[in-house]
């Protein structure tokens, strides 16, 4: 996982501003589905237990730069698909927990629906061999 | 759906400025105590387990800048920071601001002033109903170099039933006659119309009808429709007038309708106003019987739903060559068919579009002054940039913020000229000449406001790119390595030059078309129009005529009213003609010589026209030349005779002697009369200064009288005095006879140079401000050079130049801008003149006077502006500048 942009330094050796987003962008939407898909499977979690449940489960995603999280997080709970509200935590303080919303709990079935059939027909597409074609 | 809910959400945040920094944060520190919980528990030590936290969730900041991101709209939030940012800095620089901001009232204030002219004379559609649809339709001569008539008669009536391509044609013609009957008598413009009139213009009446073909049928009960505005003033808006008769001459028409007041009579553009049929008029309804030959009849006609002009015009050509036409003798007139727009306001487009050019340019001058002063900033501010742009901000960045500062200056800029231009409209309107079309309606409108608005951003834009252009070529590195002086980089220094020299060439331009309108203007004015006006007096009348119907009450009248007027004290040189040089329309008629042999058919020479009485040449001051003007004993009993001006005895008579020989001409034309010239008169401009005198024939108003004409009087008591004494003998004749147009005929003269006057005025004023701006522009270029130029200068007189050198070294430097500028300004110049050639009066577009003194002038403000910075150079103490760094 690479460090894409430092908000100090000689902007020439950086990205482009192109490729940082369409790759934070792809990023995001996987994000999005592992939180909803987190959330569906554990009930309420702060942000913290979503993303160690998120590392746990797919490695390297969110290894470093967890923090990328929150920014999704609000997204979605601009989009309504999860609420959020403070409560305690494992250690007796403060935390945000956040929880699927109806409009969540559909918006993941959409969206898992979706996943599959793209991950299906691309494995198709790898399966298929050359003299399949002929 | 879920888009437009993340949306209102975003809204929400930026209008109430609600942030939810806290909670990140909070959340934040939650979920780096709750990692290094669980790193400890892995056994690391205290130190260790928080730093593996930090680095897991990443840099903070990147993580708050993104969830601000997604937080609220960036792209509004960052155009507020930069207007703001940009408010501070202007702020912070008041003298700079202000001198932007009024360089750009001036330009853009000016801009929409001259464009509110523009829009409301040239631009915005007429106000009549679909006014595209409508068409003027005159007839050419091309054998004989006639082109725009009007329609005769018998040519009328044959367009009228071949009207296939026209929903409804009308002719028309106007003139005043006399109201009486309500109050006071009064000329009211009364414009003759065949019944088609209104459907032409799609207008439904007020109250009452419009006029019907019966109304313009031969023999039909005479009827009058009112204009709302005369309904109101005279008639005290009674709906009950319709079906009550008034008198128009004299004779009784009736009331039949009253129009709105939107409809205006094109031509004839009157608020109080009357339409009557043609038939039904005075003097018209004669003039239908006059000779085919005889072209007077304006036709507006309103074309068929989606006929296209061109479409129209082979309709119009073939009927311009059927063959009942071909064998009359109508035969070789052409139908041509414009867009009423185009007729009533085409002669106006040069002059306007010229102005709305050379006001573009004073627009262009100032953007390029305030690029140099922005230039002059970026290079101050080099620094704050390189500082920023090492700090991460992209250059896009800085260009955005950049351009912001510009527009904002360009936006209150603007603001401040639309208020300049809504305060200078009405002054402009007023110095425009009355009988402009449409000049009630010139004013600040919705138009004008989107015309500032754009020319703001697009004068923002085009002084605002060049210190964007230099910012980005920066380089961070150097600028913040060189410590930060005031160095100027190459690049800009020849950019700074650059607008600098097309300062002057745009001003070189300018000033020589004002210069050359100037002097075009002054050759106008001392051009002496061949008669005296000094201390002349003139006066309208016009007689009625149902009760004047006769020739013989017409001279009967004006010679009892000059009596009258003579008799009166310091009234002694009084007379009585029509029409006047200059301020009446010319009346051109055929002739022919005796003796002379017949001309071709339709090749008539012909001769402007004057019947007056024998003391107008001595009023007037036209000296004889020849033989005798008319006296007392040329009456309608004595044998007809004519005096010729000079200029028809030059042409006609060349090298024969006029006197004795005779003339056959006459009004209404006829070539029946003969007359014998008696003499000949010196020359006068008839038609207008800026025409050479042409051909005239004047004839004793006792022989050959008009049903009305001007009083002429030269007296050394006051205008109001004898406007006065004619009034009183001219009632004293016929209570009801009106006296119009009564003036200081040197006054009406200058009226009659209100267009050249205006834009003479205007481009002088315009290339006065362009001077200023260059000059301005280049004493800024001239007055940093020398500024970020300290050390050097201080080395140069450290190593024995002397303080004359210093400043010669700093003028030579402003001259080459000059000189530069002039190089590209005058060819440039040349080029552009041939557009203004129509608008010169008595001197070549390519005049060198102007050229050349507009070179020197420009070299001379050039000098003085620089004068001032070379003067501080060449003070400059050696040991100060070179130890100031």
């Amino acid at each position: 996982m690479e460090v894409w942009h430092s908000p100090v330094g000689n902007p020439k050796v950086c990205p482009s501003e192109v490729q940082v987003k369409q790759k934070r962008d792809v990023q995001q939407g996987t994000l999005a589905l592992m939180v909803l898909r987190t959330l569906d499977v554990l009930g309420a979690q702060h942000g913290y237990g979503i993303a160690r449940r998120i590392e746990q489960i797919s490695g390297d995603v969110l290894a470093v730069n967890q923090g990328t999280l929150y920014p999704v997080l609000l997204r979605l709970e601009q989009e309504g698909a999860i609420a959020s509200a403070w409560g305690p935590s494992e250690n007796n303080r403060r935390a945000r927990f956040y929880r699927l919303t109806r409009a969540g709990r559909k918006l993941l079935e959409t969206e898992k629906r979706d996943w599959e059939q793209s991950a299906a027909i691309v494995a198709r597409f790898f399966e298929v061999k050359a003299e399949d074609l002929a | 759906m879920m888009a437009l809910r993340r949306l209102f959400s975003r809204v929400r945040k930026i209008a109430t400025l609600h942030r939810d920094d806290a909670r990140l944060r909070e959340e934040l520190d939650e979920h780096l105590a709750l990692q290094t919980e669980d790193n400890l528990r892995t056994g690391m030590t205290p130190a260790e387990a928080h730093r593996q936290a930090a680095l897991k969730l990443g840099a903070v900041a990147t993580i708050r800048e993104n969830y601000h991101a997604e937080e609220g709209l960036p792209f509004f939030e960052l155009l507020l920071h930069d207007a703001l940012y940009a408010t501070r800095r202007l702020a912070k620089a008041p003298v700079f601001t202000t001198v932007v901001v009024l360089t750009l009232a001036l330009g853009i204030g000016a801009n929409a002033a001259i464009f509110s002219v523009v829009h409301a004379v040239l631009l915005r559609p007429l106000a009549y109903n679909q006014p595209d649809r409508l068409v003027f339709v005159g007839e050419d001569r091309p054998a004989a170099k006639i082109t725009g008539d009007g329609f005769s008669w018998s040519s009328f009536l044959d367009l009228r039933q071949h009207h296939a391509v026209f929903s409804s044609v009308t002719g028309l013609a106007g003139h005043a006659l006399t109201l009486t009957g309500r109050g006071e008598p009064a000329d009211t413009s009364t414009i003759a119309v065949t019944p088609g009139f209104f459907s032409v213009f799609a207008t439904t009446p007020l109250i009452g009808r419009a006029l019907n073909d019966a109304d313009g049928a031969q023999g039909a009960a005479p009827v009058v429709v009112l204009s709302e505005v005369l309904w109101r003033n005279r008639f005290g808006a009674d709906p009950a007038v319709i079906g009550t008769p008034i008198e128009l001459d004299q004779r009784a028409f009736t009331i039949v309708g009253v129009m709105p007041a939107s409809l205006r009579t094109p031509f004839f553009d009157q608020a109080e106003q009357v339409w009557i049929p043609l038939l039904q008029d005075p003097l018209f309804s004669h003039w239908i019987a006059r000779p085919p030959q005889t072209h007077w009849m304006p036709v507006i006609a309103r074309l068929q739903p989606g006929v296209s002009l061109r479409r129209t015009q082979a309709e119009l050509d073939a009927f311009s060559v059927s063959t009942e036409r071909a064998s009359s003798e109508e035969q070789g007139w052409i139908a041509k068919a414009q867009p009423l727009q185009q007729i009533l306001v085409g002669d106006l487009r040069p002059p306007l579009l010229l102005l709305l050019c050379a006001v573009a340019l004073v627009l262009a001058i100032a953007c390029a002054n305030i690029a140099n002063l922005l230039l002059t900033q970026a290079t101050s501010r080099s620094k704050e940039i390189a500082v920023r742009i090492a700090l991460g901000a992209s250059h896009g960045r800085i260009a955005r913020q950049l351009l912001t500062e510009s527009a904002l200056l360009g936006l209150v800029g603007g603001a401040a000229g639309l208020i300049l231009a809504w305060r200078s409209v009405p002054a402009l309107v007023l110095l425009l000449p009355a009988n402009l079309p449409r000049l009630r309606s010139i004013h600040v409108d919705a138009a004008v406001l989107t015309f500032t608005l754009v020319l703001s951003l697009a004068a923002s834009l085009a002084f605002g790119l060049a210190p964007v252009f230099f910012a980005a070529q920066s380089d961070p590195q150097s600028t913040l390595r060189s410590g930060g002086g005031a160095g100027e980089t190459r690049g800009s220094r020849r950019a700074r030059n650059l607008l600098a020299a097309g300062e002057v060439a745009l001003a070189a331009i300018l000033l020589i078309g004002a210069g050359l309108l100037l002097r075009s203007f002054a050759r106008l004015l001392s051009v002496g129009p061949g008669f005296a006006t000094e201390q002349v007096v003139k006066a309208q009348i016009s007689l009625p005529r149902f009760q004047y119907a006769r020739p013989e009450q017409w001279a009967a009248f004006a010679a009892d009213l000059l009596t009258r007027v003579q008799a009166q004290p310091g009234m002694r040189d009084a007379a009585f003609a029509a029409p006047l040089p200059i301020l009446d329309d010319a009346v051109t008629l055929p002739f022919s010589i005796a003796g002379n042999p017949p001309p071709a058919q339709g090749n008539a020479d012909t001769a402007n026209y004057v019947a007056a009485s024998p003391d107008y040449f001595r009023v007037l001051g036209i000296s004889l030349v020849r033989g005798r003007v008319f006296t007392a004993d040329d009456a309608s009993s004595t044998p007809p005779v004519a005096v010729i001006s000079q200029a028809l005895a030059e042409r006609y008579f060349p090298h024969q002697d006029p006197i004795g020989r005779h003339m056959m001409f006459g009004f209404p034309p006829r070539g029946d009369v003969s007359r014998e010239i008696v003499g000949v008169v010196a020359d006068v401009h008839d038609v207008s200064l800026a025409r050479a005198p042409g051909p005239l024939m004047y004839v004793p108003f006792a022989q050959a009288p008009f049903w009305g004409g001007d009083v002429v009087v030269r007296s050394g008591l006051s205008t109001a005095a004898v406007a006065a004494t004619i009034r009183t003998e001219t009632r004293a004749i016929d209570k009801n006879l009106p006296v119009t147009q009564v003036e200081a005929f040197p006054a009406a003269l200058s009226a009659s140079l209100a267009w050249p006057r205006f834009r003479t005025l205007l481009l002088g004023g315009f290339g006065g401000v362009a001077l200023v701006l260059a000059a301005l522009g280049i004493y800024g270029v001239v007055s940093f050079s020398v500024s970020s130029r300290a050390r050097e200068i201080g080395v140069r007189m450290t190593m024995g130049a002397s303080p004359a050198h210093v400043q010669r070294l700093v003028l030579g430097e402003s001259t080459r801008l000059a000189l530069l500028g002039l190089a590209v300004g005058i060819p440039a110049a040349l080029a552009l003149a041939r557009l203004v050639a129509a608008l010169l009066f008595g001197i070549a577009p390519w005049d060198p006077l102007t050229f050349a003194a507009v070179a020197l002038l420009l070299v001379t403000v050039t000098l003085a502006a620089a004068y001032l910075p070379a003067h501080q150079a060449a003070r400059t103490d050696p040991m100060k500048a070179l130890r100031s760094e």
